[in-house]
């Protein structure tokens, strides 16, 4: 076959079933074609990092209203500067960037879900922090979690929940579902995704593809707080993600057997104190666990370090993906594995599933 | 919710075009929003926008490209937008305004990466441009041939050739 051309190796990056097999076949043998496909990829990448556009709420009513008013006849309408009413500006820019919080890291397939409370701003590499269950009770009893009803819905949407140090808030985008492909979930999420063109043996077809808005959650500290810390709002965003999920080739290949998450870098922003009064405030909780205090202040550069929460049973490996340093979790009965990694361009990606590490490695190096 | 004020003529007409106005105008504004970075302006494109949609095309149902046609032309108009920016200068006056103190270096950073974007996205040919713009904007392939009126196939190109150039502008 001849070479695969550049137009259909940049669309084989975002819709790879949209493109005829042979070429995807020709792909895995052509060196020519993988470096062309790796360096078009990269451009892709940086773009979509360039030119995403992040959600925002759209109020359809208003802008009606205002299409209206400005087809109004002149004669009733007031006069005004020009002939176009022009849509009010925010008086305060962008709050300062600052941040700790809260990160929920998501592992796909099953292998594991975990949340810890530590710095975050805009991280551009992941590290590990080893977590128990009773480290996770105790930072729940740190937050205050339970303190109070929630009001809202935990599962999308919107809800607020009162902590001991003050209130946390959520919201999301959207809600989160199922969609009927890769390029509708690229378009909805903005994301780029590649799918691996190997599979491990024992992997089925493409099974599932989810969507995840942008979620946000604010914690409001109590002014009762000494200064700078107390009023301070702290702003936590992650997401939008997609996670693609790929069956099994037994059990009529329901199953997920491999699932590749990809996933915009959470994001901090803190209306006040700085992401160190803030890491030294919630770490010198009483009640923190010790260790895991001294874990996160050992990790350094607290608002670009990813913190990978580590599961009772796994086994933290540090290596790198595609140039950037990832994190295999690998169990010790070698039935599933999951690594994960923050590409250059600000995205996180995760492959897990019920697969050894060799395999889930493999995925791993294709894609990113 | 449709005013007794101002209608196009004709209320079915009218009630189409409503229909058409709600179901394009978020994609409008999210186009109009990757190229200025701002949600104001975005809204100002949009307005524009559909002002001369409603021109060109007083019973959206009847023309058959009109959605493709709100896409480019929310693509152009921004770019346009920009292009004049530096002429206009900063509309947007925070004397007085309490702003935060200066943030991270990150957050500088990213302002100025966003500015460096804004400009070459205006360094671009206008076809590249608006092809990285729709695209990145959330359009599929074959919205992107739709609206650009070329065939499909000849959209990875576009784009391929488009996401080098922007790479050598930065």
């Amino acid at each position: 076959m001849r070479h695969v051309s550049d137009g259909v190796l940049r669309r084989l990056q975002e819709e790879p079933y949209a493109v005829p097999d042979a070429a995807g076949r020709h792909l895995e043998t052509c060196g020519r074609c993988r470096a062309s496909s790796g360096q078009i990829a990269e451009n892709a990448a940086l773009a979509s990092r360039l030119l995403a556009v992040p959600p925002a709420a759209e109020d359809t009513d208003a802008a009606w209203a205002r299409l209206q008013r400005q087809l109004e006849p002149a004669a009733r309408r007031p006069a005004r500067g020009s002939g176009v009413p022009r849509f009010p500006r925010p008086l305060v820019n962008v709050p300062v960037v600052t941040g700790v919080g809260l990160t929920a890291v998501l592992v796909a397939g099953g292998v594991a879900a975990a949340a810890t409370l530590t710095t975050v701003f805009s991280p551009t590499k992941v590290a590990t922090v080893s977590l128990s269950q009773g480290d996770l009770r105790a930072v729940s009893n740190v937050l205050g979690l339970g303190r109070g009803p929630a009001a809202g819905s935990p599962s999308g949407g919107s809800g607020t929940q009162p902590l001991r140090f003050g209130t946390l808030r959520w919201s999301s985008s959207g809600q989160p579902g199922q969609v009927s492909s890769v390029a509708r979930a690229t378009a909805q999420t903005h994301l780029a995704f590649r799918a691996p063109a190997r599979l491990p043996a024992g992997v089925g077809s493409l099974a599932a593809v989810l969507v995840q808005p942008q979620a946000t959650a604010t914690i409001t500290f109590s002014k009762d707080i000494a200064a700078p810390v107390g009023g301070t709002r702290l702003t936590v965003s992650a997401g939008p993600a997609m996670m693609v999920q790929y069956g099994g080739q037994l059990g009529g290949g329901k199953v997920p057997t491999l699932g590749i998450l990809t996933m915009r870098r959470p994001v901090a922003t803190s209306t006040g104190a700085t992401t160190s009064q803030l890491e030294n405030y919630l770490l010198g909780q009483r009640g923190m666990p010790t260790d895991l205090a001294r874990q996160v202040r050992l990790l350094g550069s607290p608002g670009s370090v990813l913190p990978i929460p580590v599961p009772p049973g796994a086994t933290a490996t540090h290596l790198r993906v595609h140039g950037a340093p990832a994190v295999l979790l690998s169990f010790a009965s070698g039935a599933a594995s999951a690594v994960i990694w923050e590409s250059h361009d600000g995205t996180v990606h995760a492959v897990a599933g019920l697969l050894n590490r060799q395999d889930i490695l493999n995925v791993a190096r294709q894609i990113g | 919710m449709t005013s007794a004020v101002a209608q196009p003529p004709g209320t079915t007409t009218a009630a189409a075009f409503e229909r058409f106005f709600r179901e394009h105008h978020p994609d409008v504004v999210r186009i109009a929003r990757g190229v200025t970075g701002d949600e104001a302006t975005a809204q100002d494109v949009a307005q524009d926008v559909f002002i001369a949609a409603l021109r060109r095309f007083p019973d959206p149902r009847a023309a058959q490209h009109a959605a493709a046609w709100v896409r480019v032309a929310a693509a152009h108009t921004a770019l346009n937008t920009i292009r004049g920016e530096r002429r206009r200068g900063h509309r947007q006056v925070l004397s007085g305004i309490d702003v935060p103190r200066a943030g991270p270096e990150e957050a500088a950073l990213d302002s100025e990466c966003r500015a460096e974007v804004r400009q070459a996205l205006r360094r671009l040919p206008r076809r590249s441009a608006t092809v990285l713009v729709l695209r990145h904007s959330g359009l599929s392939y074959a919205e992107v041939a739709e609206a650009m009126n070329v065939n499909v196939g000849h959209v990875g190109t576009m784009l391929r050739r488009a996401e080098s150039a922007l790479r050598k502008e930065l």
